[in-house]
């Protein structure tokens, strides 16, 4: 995997690292990133987005506490082999909370009444 | 007031307590205290002359506090060992010491006092910033000026990196490698750095903390990723001002807007949601730089 893969906004309101684990998140889960793969090194994505390396660290730490990265030996952080159990549904949609937030405040503002945004909520998704 | 200069811890790169000073009747710097962990990169923001350089001058031990005392690696600023001097890498708003040497001379004089110096970087430094060593100091514009001092302050390998504005002249490509100079001395080598700058995106990518000078006071000085998410400005519309609390939870600052809504910016606690307020708010999640904008306005 290439460093810049990873899409870097410093100046939105979520923090860097929350942005790396999402993104790297949403490139395993969709099979972009294949079980095994190396990842680019800390000081690697550090140094190609000039970003403080301890950032990196923490996304790569969330993820392997979530069991999505592995430590290996000689090799860094891979994409880790095995998941022992498959990410529930519940675990994936954590990944649109902030999204779905967005949008709910959005709705208030305009006004829309709940059932006329799931509306086009649903027609979206099933398409 | 400090009137006992007591040993401080050694392991802490830099600390200030009580600083003041005043300019004539003006005062620039009122019972500040500061303590910068190391590896930590702090990112000083302030408005133009709020009194950034000299906080970074004092906490050096280059100019003289009203009162207070500020510490360099657990030694007082104003009597730093050499030991000490030779651990700090720090490049002032305008440099122009030596300035009529050449700057392949400069570096060399000024690499002889440093144990620490790394010549290797020195020339592939000047070779990628594309900066002629025969060249006299005086005669680089001042973006080349700085990227020199830059050059000398790095090469020291400090444990404390002092920069004053350094990317004030330089263009965004150089700013850009500037950062990444210092992303990677943070990461690996644990280099405590400080530096005190008005570009807010520069200090996102790289600060791990972050200090607001405003009025003569520290008004904020967090880690930048507690900062992030918990601070958002509730705009009410003028309708329902009359109806809202005198203070809420977590309120930093209110005022009213000239077409008579008021705007409040509010921190909320992790994990918290934010205050519900109802009817006619807008609620706007504050970046660095419009949190700095609305608490210094």
């Amino acid at each position: 995997m290439d460093a810049d893969l990873l899409s870097i906004q410093p100046s939105a309101a979520e923090p860097i690292y929350r942005q790396i684990a999402a993104q790297l998140r949403r490139l395993i889960t969709s099979a972009r990133l294949q079980p095994g793969e190396e990842l680019p090194s800390v000081r690697e994505v550090a140094a190609h987005h000039a970003i403080n390396p301890m950032t990196v660290s923490r996304a790569y730490g969330q993820l392997e506490s979530e069991g999505l990265l592995e430590r290996r030996r000689g090799k860094g952080m891979v994409v880790a082999e095995s998941r022992r159990r498959p990410l529930s549904d519940a675990r994936r949609l954590e990944q649109l909370d902030t999204r779905l937030a967005e949008l709910a405040r959005e709705a208030g503002e305009l006004d829309l009444p709940a059932a006329l945004v799931l509306e086009r909520l649903r027609a979206l998704l099933e398409k | 007031m400090n009137a006992v200069i007591a040993a401080r811890d050694p392991a802490l790169p830099v600390q200030c307590e009580n600083l003041s000073k005043r300019y004539d009747t003006r005062t620039v710097l009122q019972d500040l205290s500061l303590a910068i962990p190391a590896g930590a990169v702090l990112g000083l923001i302030g408005r133009n002359g709020a009194g950034k350089s000299t906080l970074i001058r004092m906490l050096l031990g280059l100019q003289l506090p009203d009162a207070g005392v500020a510490h360099v690696f657990g030694e007082p600023s104003l009597r730093l060992s050499d030991a000490v001097k030779r651990r700090l890498g720090y490049v002032p708003q305008q440099p122009d010491a030596l300035a009529w040497m050449r700057v392949g001379d400069m570096l060399d004089f000024v690499g002889r006092m440093y144990p620490k110096w790394d010549v290797a970087f020195v020339q592939r430094a000047l070779q990628r910033w594309q900066l002629a060593p025969a060249q006299p100091l005086a005669k680089l514009s001042p973006g080349e000026r700085q990227r020199v001092a830059l050059i000398r302050a790095l090469a020291v390998t400090p444990d404390l990196l002092v920069l004053d504005e350094p990317a004030a002249a330089l263009d965004p490509v150089a700013r850009r490698e500037l950062l990444r100079e210092i992303a990677l001395r943070a990461g690996e080598s644990g280099t405590t750095v400080l530096f005190s700058t008005n570009i807010v995106s520069d200090l996102e990518r790289v600060a791990s903390h972050v200090a607001f000078l405003h009025d003569s006071r520290l008004v904020l000085n967090t880690p930048l990723d507690e900062l992030r998410d918990r601070y958002a400005r509730l705009v009410i519309a003028v309708a329902s001002v009359a109806r809202i609390p005198q203070r809420l939870p977590g309120e930093l600052s209110r005022r009213r807007r000239p077409d008579g809504s008021c705007a409040i910016v509010v921190a909320r606690a992790p994990h918290e949601p934010w205050p519900a307020l109802g009817g006619d708010t807008r609620l706007d999640l504050l970046g660095l730089e419009d949190l700095f904008i609305e608490v210094t306005e």
